[in-house]
This record gives C-alpha cells, structure tokens and sequence, in this order.
C-alpha cells in the first residue's frame, strides 16, 4: 500500500510549555488509524495541526510526498476535511447552506456553482441520510443529527483523508452505533482515509487496523490495534487497570476498567 | 420572505426614504430659500448620512461575523475611540494636510482606529481564542483608556479646538456638503468592494476559525484585510463627522434577523438598511426640536442602549 501521509519529529508548543513531541507515524491509503489517550494528552492539537488550524513548532507533515506546510489552506482543504469536536455559533444556518458552504475550497470569488459540485454535496447528503432535515436550521438539530451533518459538510471537500474528533463522544447509545456504522462505511466501501481521535477504545481495537496512543504529549505506544488490548498498555496509558473479557455478539475481545471491589 | 423579496422590499423602502426626507422640514420658506436649501444643504447631507449608514452598518457586520459575536462592533471594541482619538490628536496639534485631496484627520482617524484593533487582537490572541467575554471587556477597557486620553487631549487645547472636537464627538450631520461626500466616497466604496469579494469567507468566518481554516480560508490572512479596510472606512466616517454609535451593531443584526447569516444576501440589504436607518435617525434629530439641530449621535445612542441591553440579556439566555 502506498504511504499517503508521514509524520515526521512532529513538536507543537505555546510559550515554550511542549504540548506534544517527537510524534510519528506513517498512514497508508485506505487505512483507519484511531489517536487514543487520556484527556489532555494532545489528541486533538494533533488533528488541527495535520489540518492547518495550529501551526507545528517541529518537524514535518508530508502528504502524498511533498511538504504539507508549503500547501496553501485552500489546497490543504482538498486534501484533508476535518471535523471538530464541537459546533457552536451555527445558529444562523441552514443545514444545506453549511453544507454547501464546504465547496469553498474548489471555487473563487467570482466562480458559478457547477456540476461537480452539486454531485458532490447531493453525494454527501445521501451518504450521511441528511435528506430529511436539509432546510431545518444548525442549532435545532439533535446531536446524533448535527453530527451527521458536520460529516457530510467534510465529504463535500472530497478529500482522500478525514479527520474526526472524538465524533462519538456526545452521542447516546443508539447515535453512538450510527455514527461509528457510517465512518466505518466512508472507510471502507468509499476508501476514504481515517484519523479518528476517540475515547472509545474497545471500538478503536476493533475496527482500526493502527492506534497510536498519546500520553503528556508524546507517543505512548503505537501499532496494530488490537495488540493493544492488554493490560500493560492501557494500565500505563490510562493509569488504571482493566479486565478482559468477550463481547457476546462476535465474540472480541473487549476492554473493561477494572473496579476495586 | 424570500431572500430576494426582502431585499428588493428594503431596496424600494430605502428609495422611498431617499428621495422623501430631503423634503421634511422645509416649508416656511420661500421658494428660492427652499432651492438653496434643498440642493446646497439638504442634499449632500442625506447623501453622506446614507454613505456613513452603509459604511458603518457594513463595518459592525463584519465585526459580528470575524468575533461570532453579536456585540462586536468597532464601537463595542473601541475601535472608533481610537479613530475619535487619532482625529481629536489631529485637531489640538492644529496639523493640517491632505493626501489625494482627503483629509489629514481621516488618515490620523485610520491610524487610532487600527491601533485599537491591533490591540484587541493581541489581546484575544494571547489569551487564544476569542472568548466574548474578553473581547467585549478588553473593548471597554480600550474604549475608556482612549476617552480619557481624548478628554486629556481636550483639556490641553485652547477653547476654540475644544469646543470643535466636543461638537465632533457627539456625532453630528449638520456641516456636511458635497465635499465631504466626496472625501467619504472612495472609503465606502472601497470597504464595499472588498467585503463584497469576501462574501463567502465571511460565511465561513462566520461558523468559526475552526470551521473556516478546514474549509480552506487563510483566516489570518482574510482578517487583516478585513481590519484595514473597516479601520479605513471607520477612521473616515469618524474623522468626517464624529462617532455615530449603534449603527453598526443594530443594523446588521436586524437585517440577518430578516434574510439570515448569507452575506450574499446579507451584504447589500445591510448596505441599504444602514443608510436608509442613518437618515432616518438624522430627520428625527433634525426635526424634534427644529429648527434646532441634535447631534444624530444622540438618537442613534438612543436607540443603542437599549438595543444592546436586549442583545446581552438574549444573548444569555441562549446560553444558560
């Protein structure tokens, strides 16, 4: 499989204080790699840094071999959409008019709304079952239904990599189950690339083929996902242990912190 | 409503107010009087106010949509203190010169207003991110340090300047003439254009730096444009005829109310709105007490005030 994305040295810092050091690792095409970590420990500033939205302090970025820091946002924005762990300030819009409004990066001031463009926002609607509630406005919208939205504003760019922050995290059950079934869709039956930040490791372990586990900033462990389901790396990731067992249904190994009875 | 149909109602409303107010006011006179005053006073004074309605509506949109913040206007963030104190400077130092036939206040007006914003940025910037709170206290702050620093440069100056930047500093319509249209002229349009080119990055500033630099705008690179050309435009108005308050704040916030957050739509009814509001408050405050003159500054304050109290207090309850 050919690398699409390499992290190289990878140091952010504000005021001096490290936020994150010495990060690498390599994403082929098509792959899903999960960031897991406890809070805090600079999953998040990862993902806005690959997007352009914090700068990096060290090292490098390079996509599709060539230096991501020399690609103007609006080029980047072709190449990696992101979607953010939360949304405020979108009252005033209509889900389609947000939606639209990702095409941004394929047009300039004065071009016309064209064909590839409807195609793409009317595939990025079907694909996210956002049919529905298109001409309803940003902030009526449920959590599990602002989330798909914020999905399928991303799959507008069109671009080979997403970035997902914690997409799960505030979702019920029910929405939980959703929204894990559509990225694992955009993965694999659109062969879209996945960076995934998540709190949900037992999900991580099983539908990721790499995670790469963060801890005060630097690289705690990294590999094939389901290896990390031991007690040794997630007692030193989480500082907390845990107890194993198997999911009835099919049967994986899943993750359970353990309690002091 | 449509999009469409609001701003063409608004386009007509506006028309209708252009082409009435000029008229109000002028009986008792006789017909020569009235001709004279109608095309030497009147005129060139609804032309201005509708340019400096435009110009500032247009400023306090922006502001809203580059903070995600309702209240944030250049008068909410001190901006136009700054240009009333680059002006004010301008006045006591008795300094005049022009540049392309524009007054040497308006560039003194620019430089305060993009120190204030400067500095408002560095603020928000360092405490990384802009939270309301901040940003609006950090504009009062501002707003306070550059009056004092006014009513300083005041006590300094002799009676005459004294009284000359006093009677600027309420806001006032009353002097203008076709000169100062066209002093204000290039600044509007100017300010217009770009915001106008600008229209979908604002949408997206709109929704978040976040959002928009994901999306693919080079924030930082639209909002320093952005800040030049609305302290342009503010440092003119506020240079020609003093600080008009609320404009910025009440307009674009009840226009987006009417065709929402697009600023394709959103962009030429608040242009419309604000100049046709600016005149309307400029005929009350020609009116009420004629023939004597209240400084619009007064009414548009006003009407401000409470505009604001309402903002805030919604502006909480949505976040509670």
């Amino acid at each position: 499989m050919t690398t699409l994305l390499e992290v190289k040295n990878l140091g952010f810092s504000i005021n001096n204080n490290p936020l994150l050091s010495d990060i690498n690792f390599q994403l082929s095409a098509g792959e899903h790699l999960c960031i897991l970590g406890p809070n805090g420990a600079g999953k998040s500033s990862l993902l806005k840094i690959l997007m352009g939205i914090l700068p990096a302090s060290t090292g490098q970025i390079t996509l599709n071999q060539s230096d991501l820091s020399l690609l103007p946002q609006k080029l980047r924005a072709q190449q990696l959409s992101y979607v953010p762990q939360s949304h405020k300030g979108l009252q005033f819009f209509s889900v389609e008019e947000f939606i639209k409004m990702a095409r941004y990066a394929y047009h300039s001031a004065l071009s016309d709304w064209q064909p590839e463009d409807k195609q793409a926002v009317e595939r990025a609607i079907s694909i996210t079952h956002t049919e529905d509630f298109l001409h309803r406005k940003m902030d009526t919208l449920s959590g599990g239904e602002a989330q798909r939205v914020m999905i399928a504003a991303a799959l507008c760019q069109q671009t080979p990599l997403l970035l997902l922050d914690e997409p799960t995290s505030f979702l019920d059950p029910r929405h939980q189950v959703e929204v894990h079934q559509l990225i694992s869709d955009l993965n694999q039956k659109h062969n879209i690339t996945i960076i995934e930040v998540s709190h949900d490791l037992n999900h991580a372990a099983q539908h990721s083929q790499h995670i790469l586990a963060l801890k005060n900033g630097k690289t705690q462990w990294y590999g094939n996902s389901p290896d990390l389901l031991n007690n040794t790396h997630l007692q030193a990731l989480y500082d907390q242990d845990f107890v194993f067992t198997t999911h009835p249904q099919t049967g994986a190994k899943i993750a359970l912190a353990s309690e002091q009875l | 409503m449509n999009q469409r149909t609001t701003l063409i109602l608004v386009a007509l409303i506006s028309l209708a107010i252009l082409c009435i107010s000029p008229y109000l006011g002028l009986a008792n006179n006789t017909a020569e009087i009235q001709h004279h005053i109608l095309t030497q006073l009147r005129i060139p004074r609804i032309l201005f106010t509708f340019l400096a309605g435009s110009g500032l509506a247009l400023c306090g949109m922006v502001f809203q949509a580059m903070f995600h913040n309702p209240l944030a206007t250049p008068f909410t963030l001190g901006v136009a203190s700054g240009a009333s104190l680059g002006a004010a400077i301008y006045v006591y130092l008795g300094l005049s010169f022009s540049l392309l036939g524009i007054d040497g206040g308006a560039f003194a007006a620019f430089a305060g207003a993009l120190i204030a914003i400067s500095f408002v940025y560095a603020v928000s910037r360092y405490q990384n991110g802009f939270s309301p709170e901040t940003l609006l206290l950090t504009g009062v702050a501002i707003s306070f340090f550059f009056s004092s620093l006014i009513l300083f440069t005041q006590y300094l100056s002799n009676l005459t300047d004294s009284f000359e930047i006093m009677r600027w500093l309420m806001g006032s319509l009353t002097t203008v003439g076709y000169d100062e249209v066209l002093q204000l002229l290039p600044f509007v349009t100017l300010c217009t254009g770009v915001i106008l080119w600008l229209s979908r990055e604002l949408n997206l500033l709109m929704a978040g730096d976040d959002i928009a630099l994901s999306r693919g705008v080079p924030v930082h690179t639209i909002r320093y444009v952005l800040f030049i050309v609305t302290s342009l435009c503010v440092g003119a108005i506020v240079a020609l005829c003093g600080p008009i308050g609320f404009v910025g704040m009440m307009v674009p916030h009840i226009c987006r109310l009417f065709v929402g957050a697009d600023h394709r739509w959103l962009i030429p009814t608040t242009l419309l709105f604000g100049g046709s509001f600016l005149i309307v408050c400029d005929t009350i405050a020609r009116l009420i007490i004629a023939p004597a003159d209240i400084p619009v500054g007064v009414i548009t304050t006003l009407l401000g005030g409470p505009f604001f109290l309402w903002l805030l207090i919604k502006s909480r309850a949505k976040l509670a």
